[in-house]
């Protein structure tokens, strides 16, 4: 049954792009948005700055640790940032079911999903461009401190970069995983708490298991988390850690693979829990 | 067009819609009206598939909610003013609303001005008044210019200019052709504003009638006399299913006769009448009667 309205109809009707677009509004129309991005681009670019000032030329430096100060001084606000995009990844869709808003989100998006991933492209595309560009600001902003200090670094590496850009999907991944994380516990507290209980408090509770058991698994099960899968992928190490037989050491590749398929993971569960819940 | 059949919610144990069948047409008022916790709004929710059915079926148009292509376009929804982000500007909810659909900024500034929201457009939903908080819940559900809306308690919190604004606005909706859903716990607004009402309690339908039948259905058959000679009619009168009662010493309450037939009964027994006059019920009196077994809280033991 069709009912022809004697109205004019206003829109054009759901599509992808409108529903980037309504996330994009949602996203930077909120001030915890421009508050966290905030802080990330103070913090990536601050550190990398301080960082950068305080190595001084030991004498003779080998190409290899240049290179290593140069990473690290771009990559040193990865740590601090990831906090502060695990708590706006959790409120970007708590914030939503903590104010009723999602209700009236599923009344225009009733399939959910599209809303979800939509929401998901958005901060995560977002999230990646500023995190791109204040890790390379970084970068740029350290390499002529080090060249003034005797510690000059080569632009031209390659493997460098990918650290660095690394050090960005890293950041955009956790936002994922806590965002995904958010949709299924619903609240703004919990999210949180779940993001960084498991990007902060797991690591530590699995590093004391293992040294106290010096059980492989628990090692491997540590080399697995997304924190430190992250730390493979934006770390820079020239030469590759010697194996040892039985014990996982990921490379950046490898690193990246399981963060992936840590968003997987709770991507798949978000969309199963978002479709089949009461809203 | 909106159209339930066998529609069943369970919360665990609890069921809050039981059963239910009813269509609510095009072109009229309808309003959903029963006390709180009857299940008007998890019948709304259903509707717009925010909550699964538990059994049974509701669809809009033909389509199922979630089958709809143009969801804004075909069906406008206020399920409850708090629907928003509060730390969101009023426009910029409605923005991203908008966006979804396609729909242009200006359809945006329209509704804003027919809501009357002009002064707090840009203000963040923080600070909104539930009144304020309510417009802008209906500007969100005229988004669409859809040809069904569902409005959830649309009056509460509203003042009367707002109330008349409602009213108003719903009538003219209808009257253009549209299907018109409104639930109230407020039978004197019902009264003025439907034309068709459903009532519901403790999840079933109670009565679904046209306005002025559900008033019949309860306007019984008191009737007030006034006479001076009070205690002779009310014994004439009496007889099983009749009650009388004495409020004023010269004022009869009758239910369970007819004026005419008291008057009869007055002038073939030679007694004096003063006055005869059939009472007619109220919406209101017609509700609480449909109500009185199936409300969900009492409030227990207040002395009339």
């Amino acid at each position: 049954m069709t009912t022809t309205p004697p109205y004019p109809a206003h829109g054009s009707g759901l599509s992808p792009r409108g529903l980037m677009l309504s996330e994009w509004i949602k996203l930077t129309s909120l001030r915890s948005t421009i508050w966290c991005y905030g802080i990330i681009v103070v913090i990536n670019l601050g550190l990398s700055l301080l960082l950068a000032l305080s190595f001084r030329s030991p004498g003779a430096g080998t190409t290899a640790l240049n290179q290593g100060y140069w990473v690290q001084s771009a990559t040193i606000g990865v740590a601090f940032s990831q906090l502060v995009i695990a708590v706006l990844g959790a409120l970007v869709i708590t914030g939503e079911y903590g104010t009723g808003m999602i209700r009236s989100t599923f009344a225009a998006v009733p399939k959910r999903l599209p809303a979800l991933i939509a929401k998901a492209a958005v901060f995560g595309l977002t999230t990646l461009g500023i995190s791109l560009v204040t890790l390379v600001g970084g970068a740029l902003i350290a390499a002529p401190i080090l060249n003034s200090a005797g510690l000059g670094p080569d632009l031209t590496d390659l493997r460098a970069w990918g650290a660095i850009v690394g050090g960005a999907g890293y950041l955009t991944l956790v936002g994922l995983i806590s965002l995904f994380l958010g949709t299924i516990v619903r609240n703004s507290a919990a999210g949180i708490s779940a993001a960084l209980g498991l990007i902060f408090v797991a690591p530590i509770v699995l590093q004391i298991f293992a040294a106290v058991t010096r059980a492989a698994w628990a090692v491997n099960l540590l080399e697995l988390l997304p924190s430190s899968a992250g730390a493979r992928l934006y770390g820079y190490s020239e030469t590759p850690v010697p194996g040892i037989s039985g014990v996982i050491v990921l490379d950046p590749g490898q690193g990246l693979l399981v963060l992936v398929a840590w968003v997987l993971l709770f991507g798949i569960g978000a969309s199963v829990l978002l479709t089949r819940r009461d809203a | 067009m909106i159209e339930a059949t066998g529609l069943t919610k369970r919360y665990g144990t609890k069921t809050a819609v039981d059963d239910v069948t009813f269509s609510v047409r095009p072109g009229v008022v309808t309003g959903f009206l029963g006390p709180n916790g009857a299940g008007k709004s998890t019948t709304m929710r259903l509707a717009v598939g925010l909550d699964r059915p538990s059994s049974g079926t509701v669809t809009v148009n033909g389509k199922k909610y979630s089958d709809l292509k143009a969801p804004l376009r075909e069906v406008g929804v206020l399920l409850d003013a708090k629907a928003v982000h509060t730390g969101r500007s009023a426009i910029n909810h409605l923005r991203a609303l908008a966006a979804t659909h396609g729909i242009r900024r200006s359809r945006v500034d329209e509704v804003i001005g027919l809501t009357g929201l002009d002064s707090v457009a840009r203000k963040r939903v923080r600070g909104f008044s539930l009144g304020m908080g309510q417009r802008l819940g209906i500007a969100a559900a005229l988004l669409g210019d859809p040809a069904t809306l569902i409005l959830d308690e649309p009056v509460n919190g509203l003042d009367p200019e707002g109330v008349i604004w409602v009213r108003t606005l719903t009538r003219f909706l209808a009257g253009e052709g549209r299907t018109v859903f409104l639930s109230s716990h407020l039978m004197s607004e019902m009264a003025q504003t439907a034309d068709h009402i459903i009532v519901l309690g403790r999840g079933r339908i109670i009565a679904d009638a046209p306005v002025r039948e559900i008033v019949a259905l309860a306007s019984g058959t008191a009737v007030l006399v006034r006479t001076p000679d009070a205690e002779r009619l009310s014994a004439l009168l009496a007889a099983p299913g009749v009650t009388v009662t004495q409020s004023e010493p010269q004022l009869l309450q009758v239910a369970g006769l007819s004026a005419p037939r008291i008057g009869e009964l007055a002038a073939s027994n030679g007694v004096v009448l003063h006055e005869l006059s059939p009472q007619a019920g109220s919406l209101e009196d017609a509700y609480l009667a449909l109500t009185k077994d199936d409300v969900e809280y009492h409030a227990g033991g207040v002395p009339r």
